[in-house]
């Protein structure tokens, strides 16, 4: 099962700087980031190679952080393969809630991180059509 | 749970005589103390003046003929031009507890602070503090007087005291273990940061201590504020109520009953007026708290405006005392303040904000005025546990605040969700108002 770290920051400057600062001294590899703002504040959602030790060392350092399930897929690099597990999860009734990815090998992988409400159900979908489900 | 001895509801009473004292009595030693009292003024510089051409009065209603006595007054005139005896009986001075501007200073024979001592008492002995008690008294000491007024009165009943002062929340806590302190007097501001701290550093508030009783005061505080932290330490809280001008601390106190503060008539006499008018309003409305010394010598004050607003409670209360309750200060004139021509006082949006289990005990009030438009900006901290990452929660939770704050105050507010730990938490009285329009 994969994971994911949320973390609520003030819309204030040198907020991300600090997040990236502490993950660099843990040598912490930041996959992937997003982040959903809501005026005065937002929360950015990132994804890393150690996704446990990114929430200890940022719950350490004071940050308001949660960790979350959410289900990693590996997928091809190329054109139109999410269409192919949006598809999967449409004829399965799921809804996702948010989405994102990233590339891992330049035209040949990429992994794609689903939020959806029941992360085993899914995962059990997606390796039933032959797709390997990460864990981070 | 440990046990918990709490002298709740006893019948037990510091003065019984006086605290139970027959209505018809208690109004008899008023009006006699209010003439005694007008005549000890005179003697003063300031009242010799002001006071020249009052004569004795027969009945309540004469005193509206005698002119108020104000803040401003305090303010304006030579600290000595208030001293009602001659200087070397006076033994002791206080000053209030404002930090702009000029201060005001209160005089105290020895017998003042005596009565004063044996006035704290009662109040500490009728919320159940006994002569086995521990108390640490967390406020500070010197020229404030919720120090040494409280020291006094602890001391009158035998408790053993930590004259700790304010601050230094390691030190507090290592003396409330190391000496199993069992009562507290506290701003609610720092008993909530004390919570806080207590629970950072691993230790329950609730079981780690010996904690009976906390009283509070110095600041308004909501009837809410004071339920989270019973719940939170699982002890009795008391308000108390009295401000440097009227001594101190014991003016009115709360009884196990907890509603509403008993005024000990014996020693003020209350009116409540019109903060506007001035005019004495009927018993029961609510307006300003107006305080004549009834005892005092080093210096008497007459009909003063303590700018603190509340209202009697006309029904008697359970405990038997019948000395009338005020309800709990709902602020003072100065706290309040006015947003897009609207009066608001913090108390009211605390009252909001403790309904809400996602956000911490700690707020910030910030007004400002942006192209001739006044913004009133609550900021509050998330709890950590209850963000779990989505952000749709926290615009629910939000606009939920926005909503509920909206209904209570009439206006609408920006709601701001901060990181926890991010609000300045102050030791003595907080900074919850922070109005950017007048720089």
């Amino acid at each position: 099962m994969g994971k994911q770290i949320s973390i609520f920051v003030e819309n204030k400057p040198g907020k991300i700087s600090k997040i990236t600062e502490v993950l660099g001294k843990a040598k912490i590899n930041l996959k992937a980031m997003t982040i959903a703002d809501s005026g005065s504040f937002g929360v950015i959602k990132i994804m890393t190679d150690n996704n446990q030790k990114a929430y200890d060392v940022l719950k350490e350092n004071n940050f308001l952080v949660s960790l979350q399930e959410v289900v990693v897929v590996e997928i091809p690099d190329k054109v139109g393969s999410f269409h192919k597990v949006a598809k999967i999860l449409e004829k399965n009734r799921v809804n996702i809630e948010d989405a994102y990815g990233f590339i891992t090998t330049e035209g040949v992988k990429a992994v794609l991180i689903l939020k959806v409400k029941d992360v085993k159900t899914v995962e059990k979908i997606l390796k039933e059509k032959g797709y390997k489900i990460i864990d981070f | 749970m440990k046990q918990k001895q709490v002298h709740l509801f006893s019948s037990d009473f510091w003065e019984k005589e006086v605290e139970i004292i027959e209505r018809k009595i208690l109004e008899d030693i008023q009006l006699e103390g209010l003439n005694c009292s007008i005549e000890k003024a005179k003697k003063s510089e300031f009242y010799g003046e002001k006071l020249k051409n009052i004569k004795k009065i027969k009945n309540f209603e004469d005193i509206e003929k005698i002119p108020f006595t104000t803040k401003d007054e305090l303010l304006k005139h030579s600290p000595f031009s208030f001293i009602a005896t001659d200087l070397k009986n006076i033994v002791r001075v206080h000053s209030s507890s404002g930090t702009t501007g000029r201060s005001k200073y209160i005089f105290h024979t020895q017998k003042d602070i005596e009565i004063w001592a044996d006035l704290v008492a009662r109040c500490l002995y009728m919320v159940g503090m006994r002569k086995d008690d521990i108390f640490q008294n967390m406020m500070s000491y010197g020229l404030f007087t919720g120090g040494l007024g409280l020291h006094y009165g602890a001391e009158r009943i035998g408790a053993l005291v930590i004259p700790s002062g304010a601050g230094n929340t390691e030190k507090q806590i290592e003396l409330m273990r190391e000496l199993k302190t069992t009562v507290i007097h506290i701003t609610p501001s720092y008993l909530l940061y004390l919570a806080h701290y207590m629970e950072e550093i691993g230790l329950s508030p609730s079981n780690d201590f010996n904690l009976k009783i906390a009283i509070i005061g110095a600041e308004p505080h909501s009837e809410n504020t004071r339920k989270k932290l019973e719940n939170i330490f699982n002890i009795n809280i008391f308000n108390c109520y009295g401000l440097s001008e009227m001594n101190g601390p014991g003016v009115a106190f709360e009884c196990p009953y907890k509603e509403g503060l008993h005024l000990w008539e014996d020693n003020y006499y209350m009116e409540i007026v019109n903060p506007k008018t001035g005019k004495i309003l009927e018993e029961g409305e609510e307006g300003e708290l107006v305080l004549t010394t009834l005892k005092r010598e080093g210096m008497p004050l007459i009909r003063y405006r303590t700018g603190d607003l509340t209202k009697i409670i006309k029904e008697k209360c359970k405990c038997g005392r019948t000395h009338r309750r005020i309800q709990r200060i709902k602020g003072r004139a100065d706290d309040m303040f006015i947003v897009k021509g609207v009066n608001i006082f913090p108390s009211q949006i605390e009252t909001v904000i403790m309904e809400f289990p996602e956000v911490d005990k700690n707020y910030q009030i910030v007004i400002d005025r942006k192209e001739g438009l006044d913004i009133l900006t609550i900021q509050v901290e998330i709890k950590r546990e209850f963000f779990k990452g989505d952000i749709n929660e926290l615009r629910n939770l939000q606009e939920k605040i926005r909503e509920k704050l909206k209904e209570r105050i009439l206006v609408t507010p920006v709601v701001e969700l901060i990181e926890p730990g991010t609000l300045p938490t102050t030791t003595g009285k907080a900074k919850r108002v922070i109005d950017k329009r007048r720089l």
